[in-house]
Formats: C-alpha cells, sequence, structure tokens
C-alpha cells in the first residue's frame, strides 16, 4: 500500500467537503473489501482515504412513502441478508445473504460493491435487472441516476470525485410480483462468472404486465435484454416458454453463435441461467 | 501516524500506528497475539478471522483505523488459558506427543466447545487453518445452533485447509453445534 491519510467525517455534509478539498487524490472508503484489496497491489494509491463508516444515516433500510426500499450506501450485505424483507424485496435478502463469503459479508457494503462496479458483482446485475434508483450527493446537492447513468457502458461508474453515493431506491414491493437472480460461480465465494436477474409483474388476467431481464458479469457493465423482454410483455405467463426466451435472451446479450471456446461457454451458461431465472420467476414467485 | 485504541480479547490497546496497519497486524504485533494467522493476506484464506463487535471479520483485510473502538475477540480469546504464551512448543514437537493438550498445560475442559469439537474429531493436521476455522465456526454457530453439514461447508466457504479434506472439520462443527445445544439446556434447566 502507499501511504495515506485517514479522515473520518462524521456527517455526509463534511464528507462530500472533504472528497471536494481532496479530490482527485480522494477515495471513499466503505467496506474496503475491494479498495483494500486494490491498494494492496497499488492498483489503487489514493493520497486520502474518506471513511464513511461514521455518518449513521449512511446505513440501514427503510420503505419510504411511495412504497419504496431505501437501502443506505453502507448497508452490509449481513444486514441485507438479515433484514427480513417481503415480497419480490426478500430477493434482495436472497442475494445478499449468497455472495462472497461469511466474513466479507460482514464488511461489504452495496454502495461499496456498486462504485466498485466489477461486473462479476451481483448487486450491479439486482440494481440493474430492478431498475433501482441511486440518490447521489454532491457539492451542489443531491441528484437521481437510473443505473444506466451511473455506470460508464466501457466499465467503470460515472460520479464525480467529489461525489458520494448516498442511497438505493428498489422499486415497492408491489412493483414485482416475482424476482429471480441466477449466477454461476466456480467455488462458493467467488465473484459470479455469469449471473442472470429476471423480475415479473403480471397483471390480474395472468399476463406478463411488465418484465425486465439483466445478464451480469458477461460485458463490463449489467446488459438489459430489452429486446426479449418486449417481445415477451403482454403474453400469459403460463404459456411462455422459457427454453426458447432464453436462447433469445443469450442470442440478444451475446451475439447468434460461433465465437471462441469462451464465448459459446459463456453463451450457454447465460443461456442456462436465464432458463432457470425464467422458470422461477414465472412459476413460483416470490411474493 | 495516527492514534487508535482497540479492545483486544477484554484488554484495551492503545498505539500509534502507520495509517496503512492492518488489524491482522495490529493483533499480532502490537497486541502480541500471534494465535490470529497470516496466510493468504488478500482476504481468500480466512485464516485471520476474528470477531469485531460480535461479526466475524478477515482481519487481513479490515485497517485497524476501521476497527478503533470496536472490540475485538481472537482465537486467544475462546479459552483462559491460551492467553499465556507456550514457548518452545510447534506444531511438529506437539505432533509427536501422546495428549498434546497436558503439553500446553491446558484442560480439554477449559476448551471453548468449537475447540474442543476440533480436538475430539481431529479436525486439524497442521493446524494453521484452524484459528480462523473455529472462529468462523464459533460466529455461525451462535446464529444457526441446528445446522446441517451442508450448512457447516458453506459457513466456512471463506476458508481454506490444505491437510485435511474438510470432512473432519465439517464433523467437529456438526459435533460443536450439537455440544452447545446441549450445554444451553443445561443452562436452561440450571
Amino acid at each position: 500500500m502507499k501511504p495515506f491519510t485517514y479522515l473520518t467525517p462524521g456527517s455526509t455534509a463534511e464528507a462530500v467537503s472533504l472528497l471536494d478539498e481532496y479530490a482527485p487524490h480522494a477515495r471513499v472508503i466503505a467496506g474496503g473489501q475491494t479498495l483494500l484489496l486494490a491498494m494492496k497491489t497499488r492498483a489503487e494509491r489514493p493520497g486520502v482515504l474518506v471513511s464513511l463508516s461514521g455518518i449513521a444515516d449512511l446505513a440501514g433500510l427503510r420503505v419510504a412513502g411511495s412504497g419504496e426500499l431505501v437501502v443506505g450506501a453502507t448497508t452490509t450485505y449481513a444486514a441485507l441478508a438479515k433484514a427480513g424483507l417481503t415480497g419480490w424485496h426478500a430477493e434482495i435478502s436472497a442475494v445478499g445473504g449468497d455472495l462472497a463469503d461469511r466474513p466479507v459479508r460482514t464488511m461489504g457494503t452495496i454502495g461499496g460493491a456498486l462504485c466498485a462496479a466489477d461486473p462479476r458483482f451481483d448487486m450491479l446485475t439486482l440494481v440493474a435487472g430492478t431498475g433501482a434508483q441511486l440518490d447521489v450527493l454532491a457539492p451542489s446537492g443531491v441528484r437521481t441516476l437510473t443505473p444506466q447513468e451511473f455506470f460508464r457502458p466501457g466499465g467503470g461508474i460515472k460520479l464525480a470525485p467529489n461525489e458520494i453515493l448516498a442511497s438505493i431506491r428498489f422499486a415497492a414491493a408491489d412493483a414485482f410480483t416475482a424476482v429471480a437472480f441466477e449466477k454461476f460461480r466456480q467455488r462458493t465465494f467467488d465473484a459470479a462468472v455469469a449471473s442472470v436477474l429476471c423480475a415479473v409483474r403480471t397483471d390480474a388476467g395472468g399476463r406478463l404486465a411488465a418484465i425486465r431481464i439483466a445478464v451480469g458479469a458477461v460485458r463490463p457493465v449489467p446488459v438489459l435484454a430489452e429486446g426479449t423482454a418486449a417481445e415477451l410483455t403482454g403474453s400469459p405467463a403460463a404459456y411462455v416458454d422459457p427454453d426458447s426466451a432464453a436462447t433469445r435472451i443469450a442470442t440478444e446479450v451475446l451475439g447468434a453463435s460461433g465465437g471462441t471456446p469462451e464465448e459459446q461457454y459463456r453463451r450457454e451458461l447465460v443461456q442456462a441461467l436465464a432458463r432457470k431465472a425464467l422458470r422461477t420467476a414465472l412459476s413460483s414467485p416470490r411474493s | 501516524m495516527q492514534d487508535v485504541t482497540i479492545s483486544v480479547n477484554g484488554r484495551e490497546i492503545s498505539a500509534e500506528i502507520d495509517e496503512r496497519t492492518l488489524l491482522l497486524e495490529f493483533i499480532r504485533d502490537v497486541a502480541g497475539l500471534t494465535g490470529t494467522h497470516n496466510g493468504c493476506l488478500e482476504a481468500r484464506c480466512g485464516c485471520c478471522s476474528v470477531e469485531m463487535d460480535g461479526n466475524i471479520v478477515k482481519s487481513c483485510n479490515v485497517l485497524a483505523l476501521q476497527a478503533h473502538g470496536k472490540s475485538v475477540t481472537t482465537i486467544e480469546g475462546l479459552s483462559p488459558q491460551r492467553l499465556r504464551p507456550a514457548e518452545h512448543i510447534t506444531s511438529q514437537s506437539l505432533a509427536g506427543m501422546y495428549e498434546p493438550l497436558d503439553v500446553l498445560g491446558a484442560d480439554a475442559d477449559d476448551l471453548h466447545p468449537v475447540q474442543a469439537a476440533f480436538h475430539k474429531c481431529h479436525a486439524l493436521q497442521c493446524g494453521f487453518c484452524t484459528p480462523g476455522m473455529v472462529m468462523v465456526l464459533k460466529n455461525y454457530l451462535q446464529e444457526n445452533p441446528a445446522p446441517t453439514r451442508d450448512d457447516i461447508r458453506t459457513a466456512i466457504a471463506g476458508n481454506l485447509c490444505r491437510c485435511t479434506g474438510y470432512q473432519h472439520i465439517i464433523d467437529a462443527g456438526m459435533q460443536a453445534a450439537k455440544q452447545l445445544r446441549e450445554d444451553s439446556v443445561q443452562l436452561r434447566d440450571a
């Protein structure tokens, strides 16, 4: 590690002003589970670390008046897993409780994962797939971004050095009838090789009123299979064939066929995961 | 340099440290407790796992500054006699002894149930990963006192062992869970 100064602001306003003062050499540290590893290899060499751990209002979950679930950026995976969420929000808990390993989940935070923006991290797929809103604090005030606006198409995030991700707002519990997340990893504590999230809302007649499909880890940012989703919208959920829909998703995200063996492997993996996610979301809704 | 105060196994330790000091380095070099092992230093092997305010962390991937004002429990905090350093005993010399616990001046009764289960089930060979395994299992069994073997496998997913093939460690986890359940029943009845 390169030497650095460690600052612990007590409020978000103080944190933003510290970042503004020391930009571009300052970095935010939440749990540090990604940043510290990068600092050890000197891939990251910030001169100043601004810790968010002392800012109470950045951690924790609450349901807003609109029904949205507001998750503070420094909420740990362990806290998400234990939150006892209901409706489709239970899938957020399930994803938070089934990534990395137990000690890492104690420290790792949802905001840290999003700002590290490693495409293999499950939180990116979760946020992109469910279309969560991201509240960002800047010296000039708060601005809200969609995942598409938050992530750079080529990888990384679009935040300025003096901005902080404050909270993630997930759609209300009744926004989706079911959300299913599937991933593949080599070992339990590894990051995903590929991940797929499928979120559906069915109407009273059993038709798909809305469907969102996101594929993660195969591109620098999570990719939405918007074409396939548009084709499926409006059809009765019971008559959707997960097999052919999964093939369409893999084709839409990764191209029709051919490529290196690695690309073929990735496409088959995405297809298998999409099939599982679709089956789960369409048949046994987590609601 | 920055001042930091961390309570390690109930003892407040204050020191002026380099900002880059990891919690692992603080425990080993400042607190002088070498039971917490430095394995990979990249949050993979889990040998350095300790409890911080009751939650399990990999101390090689936490800055000592992040633990400022917090209370840390290491493997030495699980059973009292382990706070006495055992001089001139290596794992090799222990392996040749008939009853290694006697040599350490320890009694199996003093061990934490997870440690006792590791002893009973032969859940270690070289012992390097053991402090991390024991800490993670202790923390996990507090949350889930009635685990399945699969639950234990998942709980120690972040701990690597190159000797045992894990089976005896899982045996020990199940044994410790059983013992802890029996202990809690006795406590309730008493």
